[in-house]
């Protein structure tokens, strides 16, 4: 009985490895880097945290942990509380939908549909705020910051990657 | 045996129910804080407190390298600009001495009028520094996390870099206080053109020049011109050095901040006691009011 709930506690930790992975991630992006225009450049980590883990590891990552980073990454850029939480709903979403297609496709075709879902989403997002503000935010810096999260997109992968191989590695695969 | 098999497959419906449930209430309470983040709630203030003070600790010590990294970037950058600050600074310094003598004579003649009218001078402000942990993750908002410790610090209050507003403290969570950047889209300061006192509101749009809206008219606006606050409205106290105009196109007066934003590593926050005035002033008509 003892033993019972100590594995079942074992693995509910070991479950939580994604979530922490990607708020550890998410707060060395936050780190100032002294320059405005650089910060247009700063990928949005958690984006591509949470479709990496709902594409891979979705036993692992439910949509109480992507609401959790949304929750965290509204508090931190300080974009009206719930904006990034529902975006990041509608990440987890459709990717669960998308991935009994593209859950064996390569690293480039996994690479591009996260790019038009990103497109996509962040043009959501960029709506939402405006009708928020009750005006259009400039559109440049958000295609810019895009672009810069497209980009980093293996970088963060290979870190993910590294966190399934290295601290997951007798997990079922989810592939 | 049957009917066990009919109970597991009702219990994994009604398990996939439930989860069902529990996605549709998730996507519920984001609406929710939208719709809460628009109004002052206090929940949303306790939110924000309790993830500030979890997370602060931890963005101190990752803002570390960062900071050691900028700051050897900074001393060979100054080292590589060593002769023409050199230059300048003489040049600067000969203007200054020329100033200095007449500020010394405006300032005997300012005492004078000052005895003359019974002039009660407002108290002096003051300001305590604070360092930078965390800046705004993305091109949505432009905001920064101060490390305030136990210093008293108020909503609302003017933040300095370099001697020119850079923002105003927009949210304080215990130690931390997060800063609206005159840039974020949030940010709209009451201004005057300082050479032709033309009012207006320097509204950030979250690109690096925030426009000046809302001017009487362009024409008496110059490149170059001088913004400082005007104090309307009793945010910020007037005559504060905020930027100078970069560009007139098109009726669009693009203005670029006073202080290099991007090099601040600590600002100042200072308290200029507006919004125990403000208090008081609203207190005042509040007694009027109830006494009419």
């Amino acid at each position: 009985m003892h033993d019972n709930f100590k594995d079942k506690l074992y693995v509910f930790f070991r479950h939580r490895i994604p979530l922490l992975a990607t708020l550890i991630l998410m707060f060395l992006f936050y780190v100032p880097i002294y320059s405005l225009e650089l910060n247009y450049f700063r990928p949005a980590v958690g984006f591509i945290c949470v479709y990496y883990w709902t594409l891979k590891r979705s036993y692992m990552f439910s949509y109480i942990s992507a609401f959790i980073i949304g929750f965290f990454m509204d508090i931190y850029s300080s974009t009206p509380l719930g904006i990034n939480c529902l975006m990041m709903l509608f990440l987890v979403f459709v990717t669960e939908m998308l991935a009994r297609y593209f859950k064996a496709a390569s690293f480039t075709g996994n690479w591009l549909v996260f790019s038009l879902a990103g497109l996509i989403l962040t043009l959501i997002k960029w709506l939402l705020i405006s009708v928020y503000f009750s005006r259009f935010v400039s559109i440049s810096e958000v295609i810019v910051n895009l672009i810069s999260t497209i980009m980093f997109y293996p970088l963060v992968v290979y870190f993910n990657i590294w966190i399934q191989n290295n601290l997951l590695p007798q997990e079922r695969i989810n592939e | 045996m049957k009917h066990r098999g009919t109970l597991l497959i009702r219990l994994s419906e009604l398990k996939v129910l439930l989860r069902r449930v529990f996605i549709f209430i998730l996507f519920l309470c984001a609406f929710l804080f939208i719709l809460l983040s628009h109004v002052d709630s206090v929940v949303i203030d306790a939110a924000n407190r309790v993830v500030m003070n979890v997370t602060g600790p931890v963005m101190q010590v990752v803002e570390l390298p960062s900071r050691l990294i900028h700051r050897v970037y900074t001393y060979f950058y100054d080292i590589s600009h060593i002769y023409a600050d050199n230059r300048a600074l003489r040049l600067e310094n000969k203007q200054m001495l020329m100033l200095q003598n007449k500020v010394r004579t405006l300032e005997v003649e300012n005492q004078l009028l000052e005895r003359l009218l019974n002039y009660v001078p407002p108290e002096d402000a003051t300001f305590m520094s604070a360092k930078i942990i965390a800046e705004s993750g993305d091109s949505f908002t432009h905001t920064l996390l101060i490390y305030i410790g136990h210093e008293a610090v108020r909503k609302g209050q003017v933040v300095l870099g370099n001697e020119s507003v850079i923002g105003r403290v927009d949210k304080v969570s215990g130690r931390y206080a997060k800063v609206i950047l005159v840039t974020d889209i949030n940010s709209k300061i009451p201004v005057v053109v300082e050479r032709t006192r033309v009012r207006g509101i320097l509204s950030g749009n979250n690109t690096a020049m925030p426009q000046l809206l809302f001017t009487r008219s362009t024409s008496d606006i110059q490149e170059g011109d001088i913004i400082v606050t005007s104090g309307v409205g009793g945010m910020f106290p007037s005559g504060l050095p905020v930027g100078f105009v970069n560009s007139i196109k098109n009726g669009v007066i693009e203005v670029e901040t006073m202080a290099d934003i991007s090099r601040v590593e600590y600002v100042r926050i200072v308290d200029y006691g507006l919004s125990e005035q403000s208090d008081e002033l609203n207190d005042l008509l509040e007694n009027d009011i109830n006494a009419r």
